[in-house]
């Protein structure tokens, strides 16, 4: 008769409340979301009902409440750690395009701007050497392969509409700011 | 001769008195080994949870390079199928938290009444994104580079529904996970395996179906309801 004494018997009564609150949540991110408008806190407002569903499922559906503390630890931790990978990740790509020679294009597509630049410049340069130096041309080709701070400098002052940088001058460089699409 | 039979006897009686059959040697108590079954579980589903988050944080970088994109792209979503899809998943924690409540109480019928009621919400959960995603289809919205879909031109448009599907995919793959697994424990506990004193499986296949529930309160606002 070693009878689990020690499992905290959660009344039926208890998990049909807190059926009914997640479900009142439910319905109330989906008003809020339809009806109501913060503007950019409309997000952290559907996040902040989101969590308090998920906390009311670990609290009481998990019995995370009633167990050992351990348990919580362990969660509270996976969720530490998820922030941390968020937060980092963020701290990179959110501030992609500060530097002025990065842009929001793939790289594909920048080498493609480039060796359209290229070329351009090195007709134009072959027709300026040619009236000076045979051979001038080669140089001169083998010098713009390695400047590419300089090409991509060049694409943004030359080639505006087909470039534009996104809006590095912002201080609330994060959501809503929304300036970086690249419309065809 | 007979005294020692006799305190062999008595031995093993105590022997089994003390020692029911699911309790492992090294184990101390019934107590502990669910206890330690317990805490694995939810070492295993910080993994799972991180699984996800894996995808949030991609949804969050893709989403914050391209707002607008994603709020045009996510009006295609049916809100009201997603907010249903939401209830069902719910109403499946509370049957899965009863049937526990149900072996906590030595109720036998009620135990496997809740899981086969958990499966058949899983089922609907299922069916609704079948039709979801069978509509995407038919509009020619697929993952990735098949993308066909002339209402939308953006060319970050595509990069959502891929988000859309992967994250959903691989939530509907735990969900059928899920469902085998419910479905065993019921066939488990209709033979009798579970008692008040064992419902160990029931426990830990409660919290993973409660982990892929909360996993789906965090994608519907951040899909159907941008």
């Amino acid at each position: 008769m070693s009878s689990q004494h020690g499992h905290h018997i959660i009344p039926k009564k208890t998990l049909y409340k807190v059926f009914g609150a997640l479900a009142f949540l439910t319905v109330l991110t989906g008003l809020t979301a339809e009806y109501v408008d913060l503007g950019s806190l409309n997000v952290p407002l559907a996040l902040a009902i989101a969590i308090s569903k998920a906390t009311l499922v670990a609290t009481f559906f998990m019995a995370l409440k009633y167990d050992n503390r351990v348990n919580t630890l362990v969660f509270m931790l996976g969720i530490l750690f998820v922030g941390v990978f968020l937060v980092f990740t963020l701290f990179d790509t959110v501030f992609r395009g500060d530097l002025g020679n990065v842009g929001s294009e793939t790289i594909s597509e920048i080498e493609r701007l480039e060796s359209t630049m290229r070329e351009g410049e090195a007709a134009a340069r072959s027709d300026s050497a040619a009236a000076q130096m045979p051979g001038m041309e080669e140089d001169g080709a083998a010098v713009d392969s390695l400047d590419i701070d300089a090409q991509a400098e060049d694409n943004d002052a030359t080639a505006p509409n087909m470039t534009p940088a996104p809006d590095t001058t912002s201080a609330t460089g994060s959501a809503g700011s929304g300036a970086s699409s690249t419309a065809p | 001769m007979a005294s020692t039979t006799a305190t062999t006897a008595a031995a093993q009686e105590t022997h089994v008195e003390t020692h029911p059959s699911h309790l492992k040697h090294y184990f101390v108590s019934s107590e502990q080994q669910f206890d330690a079954a317990k805490l694995g579980m939810w070492l295993f589903l910080v993994t799972e949870i991180l699984l996800f988050s894996g995808m949030f944080v991609a949804y969050a970088v893709f989403r914050i390079w391209h707002p607008e994109v994603f709020v045009e792209a996510s009006t295609e979503l049916n809100p009201w199928l997603g907010g249903l899809n939401t209830l069902v998943l719910l109403l499946s924690s509370l049957t899965v938290a009863l049937a526990i409540h149900a072996a906590q109480g030595d109720d036998r019928k009620g135990l496997v009444r809740n899981l086969i009621i958990t499966v058949l919400l899983a089922a609907v959960f299922m069916v609704v994104k079948y039709f979801e995603y069978t509509h995407k289809f038919h509009l020619g919205i697929f993952p990735g580079g098949f993308f066909s879909y002339e209402e939308m031109t953006n060319p970050y448009v595509p990069l959502f529904f891929s988000i859309y599907f992967v994250m959903t995919g691989i939530h509907g793959v735990h969900v059928l996970i899920g469902m085998g697994l419910l479905s065993w424990l019921a066939s488990r506990a209709y033979r009798g395996h579970f008692s008040s004193d064992y419902y160990t499986p029931v426990e830990l296949c409660g919290l993973y179906w409660h982990i892929v529930d909360i996993i789906w309160i965090f994608l519907f606002p951040l899909m159907y309801l941008i």
